[in-house]
C-alpha cells in the first residue's frame, strides 16, 4: 500500500514544516521608511473615485493623491502597492505595504488586527439597486439576490441587518462586485454611497439608485500595531492636511461635497 | 470620467501581456532547472531523494495552484520575507512547474527499454556513463513534444497570479473591465490573446509528437 | 511583528469548510460525469461523425485547451449576460467546469478511439451492427477501459482548478477559506487548512476513482 503510505508521510511534510513558525524582527517601520526612502502604500485599483485606472492604466483618486502626499510630506518616494479589498489587512499583517490608504473602515475585529491612524474622507454604507426594485427597509432585501465584497465594512454591516432568506453573493473584488451587479447577475449592490455615484456618472447598463444607507463608516488609513513613530507622523500629515485645505481640496475634486467638521 | 476606445481596452491588455510572458518564460525556465534536479534525484540511486522527490510531485499535484499561491503569497511574509506579489507568483510557479516536468521527464526516462539499460551495462558502461551516452539522449528526445505542451499549462497558470494583485494580462482584464464595464469585450480580448500565445504551442507540441512517431516507426 | 499561530477559530467554522468541501465535491461530481458526455460526443463527432460536423469539435477542443479556466470563467459569468444569457455563480461555475473537462476528455477519448484496431470495425459491422452501434459496443467501451486512469486525472485536475469558482462567489472550498479569512484575519492558517483539505481529497478520490474503475471494468483482456 504504497499510495496510503505517500498520504501520510505528505501531511507529516506539511505539519513538519508548519511546525517551523517564524518569528520575524520587531521592525520600526517608520525607521525602514527612512532606510529605504520609499513608502509602500497598499491603494486601491478598482474603486473609484478612491482608486481606479485611466486610459494609460495609471492610478487615479482620493486615495492615491492622498497617499501621493503623504510620501511628499515625510520625504519618501511613494510605491503603489494595489490591492483588493479582502486582502488589505493580510497585506499588513505580512508587512507587504506600510500604510493602507484604501477606502479602510473601522471595525472591532478590525482594530484587533491593525491600528487606524484618524479618518480622512467621509463614507457611508448603502444599499442600492435600479429603480424598479422596491426596496425602503432591511427587510425588504428578503429573497433579493445582493452583491457585496467580502470583507469589506459593508460586507459586515450587511450581514448584521439581512433576513436570513437575503441571496448575499460575496464577491472577491470590488471589480466582481460591481461586475455582477452590472451584468444583472444580482439585483441589488450594498456598497459606498460615493461608489455608487462615481458608478452612476458612467451611464452604466444598470443603475444603482440609493435605497437606503445602513452606516456611516469614515475612510482611515490603515497601519500595523506598535508602529508608534509612523502613526503619529501620518496623523500629524493628516492634521496638517485638514487645517491647510488640502484635504478638502481632495474631498471636492473627487467626492464632489465638503470636508465634514467631525470628522 | 475617462472613456475607454476599443483600442484603449485591447492596447493596455496587450502590454499587460507582457508581464504574462515574463513571468511564463521565468517559471518554465526556473522550473525546468529545478525540475532536472528532481528528476535526477527521482531516477537516481539515493532513496531519500527517491522519495522526497515523490512526495514533492504528490503534494504540489495534489493541491489547487491557486493555494499554493496564497501560501507563497501570505506565508512568506509571515517569515520575515518580504514577497512582492512577482516575487511570490514566480515561486509558487516555477515550484509547481518543477513538480510536473520532472514527473513528465520521468515517464519519458522509464520509456526507454529496459534492454538499452541491458544492452548498455553488457558494454561495462556504469550509472552515469548509461545515463550520459545512452538513456538521457533518447529519453530528451521523447520529452520534447510533453515539455512543449507542459509550457502551454504554464502560460495558463500565470493567469491565477491575478488573484494575487499580480498585473498581468487577467488581471488587466478584470481591471479594465471595471473601468469600462464591457465584460465580454474584455474578456473576450483576453481570452484571445492567450489564444494567440498558446495555440502555436499546443500545433507545434503536436506535430513534433507526430514526427517522433513516424521516425520511430521507421527504426 | 510577532506572529502567532492560531487555530483556535477552528471550532466555530468547520461548518463553513464542511459546507465548502461538500460544494466542490458536488461540482467536481457533476462537471465530470456532464464533461465525460460532452467529451465522448466530441469524440464520435470528430472520429465517425459526419464530415460537415467535424470542424466544430476541433474549434471547441482548441478555444478550450488553449484559453485559462478562470478566463473561461469570467466570460460565461460576466460576459454573457451582456448577450441576454444570464447565470448564477453555482451554474456559471458548473458550466465553466463542464466546458472545460469537455474538451480535455474529447481528447482523451479520441485516443482510445485511435487505438482500437482497424479490424474490429469491420468486425463489428460485419455482424451487422449500424454505426453507432459498432461505436458503442466495439470502440467505446475498450476505448473508456483504456483511458480510465487518464479519465481519472483529468478529474482530480478539474477539482483543483475549480478553486478559482470562488473567485465568482460560488461558495466551494476556497470560498470557505476566504471567507474565515476575511472573518478572522488569519490568512494563513486559514489557506493551510484548505490546502490540506484539497490535498486528501485529491489522494481520496484517486482511490475511488481507481477503485470504481476496477468496479466497471472487471479485469478482461486489457491491452
Amino acid at each position: 500500500m504504497m499510495k496510503r503510505r505517500s498520504l501520510f508521510a505528505v501531511a507529516g511534510m506539511l505539519l513538519a514544516g508548519f511546525s517551523l513558525s517564524g518569528a520575524p524582527a520587531q521592525a520600526d517601520a517608520l525607521a525602514d521608511i527612512a532606510a529605504r526612502g520609499t513608502i509602500r502604500i497598499g491603494v486601491p485599483q478598482d474603486y473609484p473615485p478612491f482608486g481606479s485606472v485611466g486610459t494609460d492604466m495609471n492610478l487615479k483618486g482620493l486615495d492615491i493623491d492622498m497617499a501621493t502626499m503623504i510620501g511628499e510630506k515625510m520625504g519618501a518616494k511613494v510605491e503603489f502597492v494595489p490591492v483588493t479589498l479582502p486582502n488589505r489587512i493580510p497585506y499588513l499583517q505580512t508587512n507587504k505595504v506600510d500604510l493602507i490608504i484604501s477606502s479602510l473602515g473601522k471595525n472591532a475585529e478590525r482594530e484587533k488586527a491593525v491600528d487606524f491612524t484618524q479618518a480622512y474622507a467621509p463614507f457611508f454604507n448603502g444599499v442600492f439597486a435600479p429603480k424598479d426594485v422596491k426596496i425602503e427597509k432591511p427587510e425588504d432585501l428578503s429573497g433579493k439576490t445582493i452583491a457585496v465584497t467580502r470583507g469589506a465594512i459593508e460586507d459586515f454591516a450587511l450581514s448584521k441587518i439581512a433576513p436570513p432568506d437575503a441571496d448575499i453573493k460575496r464577491f472577491e473584488d470590488n471589480n466582481g462586485t460591481m461586475s455582477a451587479f452590472l451584468a444583472g447577475q444580482t439585483e441589488v449592490i450594498v456598497t459606498g454611497n460615493v461608489h455608487a455615484a462615481a458608478i452612476l456618472e458612467k451611464n452604466p447598463p444598470k443603475r444603482p439608485e440609493l435605497k437606503f444607507l445602513m452606516n456611516k463608516s469614515p475612510c482611515y488609513i490603515g497601519l500595523n500595531k506598535n508602529e508608534a513613530g509612523l502613526k503619529d507622523k501620518v496623523n500629524a500629515i493628516i492634521s496638517e492636511a485638514k487645517k491647510d485645505g488640502t484635504l478638502a481640496g481632495f474631498i471636492d475634486k473627487w467626492l464632489h461635497q465638503e470636508l465634514p467638521a467631525d470628522l | 470620467m475617462t472613456e475607454f476606445t476599443t483600442w484603449d481596452i485591447l492596447r493596455n491588455l496587450l502590454l499587460a501581456t507582457r508581464w504574462t510572458l515574463v513571468l511564463s518564460l521565468v517559471s518554465f525556465v526556473g522550473g525546468g532547472l529545478l525540475g532536472v534536479l528532481l528528476l535526477f534525484l527521482r531516477i537516481g540511486r539515493a532513496r531519500i531523494g527517491r522519495i522526497f522527490v515523490k512526495y514533492y510531485v504528490e503534494l504540489f499535484q495534489g493541491t489547487p495552484l491557486l493555494m499554493q499561491l496564497f501560501l507563497a503569497f501570505f506565508g512568506l511574509g509571515l517569515f520575515g520575507i518580504d514577497v512582492p506579489p512577482w516575487l511570490a507568483a514566480g515561486t509558487a510557479l516555477i515550484l509547481w512547474t518543477a513538480a510536473f516536468l520532472a514527473e513528465i521527464w520521468r515517464g519519458c526516462v522509464e520509456a526507454v527499454v529496459k534492454g538499452q539499460w541491458e544492452a548498455s551495462a553488457s558494454l561495462g558502461m556504469g550509472y552515469l556513463q548509461q545515463m550520459r551516452w545512452v538513456i538521457l539522449p533518447q529519453a530528451f528526445k521523447i520529452a520534447i513534444p510533453p515539455t512543449v505542451g507542459f509550457s502551454v499549462q504554464v502560460i495558463k497558470g500565470t493567469a491565477l497570479t491575478s488573484i494575487i494583485g499580480f498585473v498581468e494580462l487577467s488581471k488587466a482584464g478584470t481591471v479594465v473591465t471595471n473601468a469600462t464595464f464591457e465584460p465580454f469585450t474584455v474578456y473576450g480580448f483576453v481570452a484571445l490573446i492567450y489564444f494567440a500565445i498558446c495555440w502555436p504551442l499546443s500545433k507545434s507540441s503536436q506535430m513534433l509528437e507526430r514526427k517522433l512517431n513516424v521516425a520511430h516507426r521507421n527504426h | 511583528m510577532h506572529y502567532q499561530f492560531d487555530f483556535g477559530w477552528v471550532a466555530d467554522y468547520y461548518p463553513v469548510f464542511l459546507k465548502g468541501i461538500w460544494i466542490t465535491l458536488e461540482l467536481t461530481f457533476v462537471a465530470t460525469v456532464l464533461g465525460v458526455l460532452v467529451g465522448i460526443a466530441c469524440a464520435w463527432a470528430r472520429t465517425q461523425g459526419p464530415a460537415w460536423l467535424r470542424p466544430l469539435p476541433i474549434a471547441y477542443i482548441e478555444l478550450i485547451r488553449n484559453t485559462p479556466f478562470i478566463i473561461q470563467l469570467f466570460f460565461i459569468f460576466f460576459g454573457l449576460p451582456g448577450l441576454g444569457f444570464s447565470l448564477s455563480g453555482m451554474e456559471a461555475a458548473l458550466l465553466a467546469m463542464v466546458v472545460n473537462l469537455g474538451a480535455y476528455s474529447a481528447e482523451i477519448v479520441r485516443a482510445g478511439i485511435q487505438a482500437t484496431p482497424r479490424g474490429q470495425f469491420e468486425a463489428g459491422s460485419s455482424l451487422g451492427m449500424n454505426r453507432l452501434q459498432v461505436f458503442r459496443h466495439v470502440v467505446l467501451v475498450p476505448a473508456l477501459q483504456r483511458i480510465w486512469p487518464a479519465l481519472s486525472s483529468q478529474a482530480i485536475i478539474v477539482m483543483l482548478g475549480s478553486a478559482v469558482v470562488s473567485q465568482i462567489a460560488a461558495e466551494d472550498l476556497t470560498f470557505a477559506a476566504n471567507y474565515i479569512q476575511s472573518r478572522t484575519f488569519r490568512a494563513f492558517e486559514a489557506y493551510f487548512i484548505s490546502t490540506a483539505i484539497y490535498l486528501l481529497l485529491a489522494i481520496a478520490l484517486r482511490y475511488v476513482l481507481a477503485g470504481i474503475g476496477s468496479l466497471i471494468f472487471p479485469r478482461r483482456a486489457v491491452r
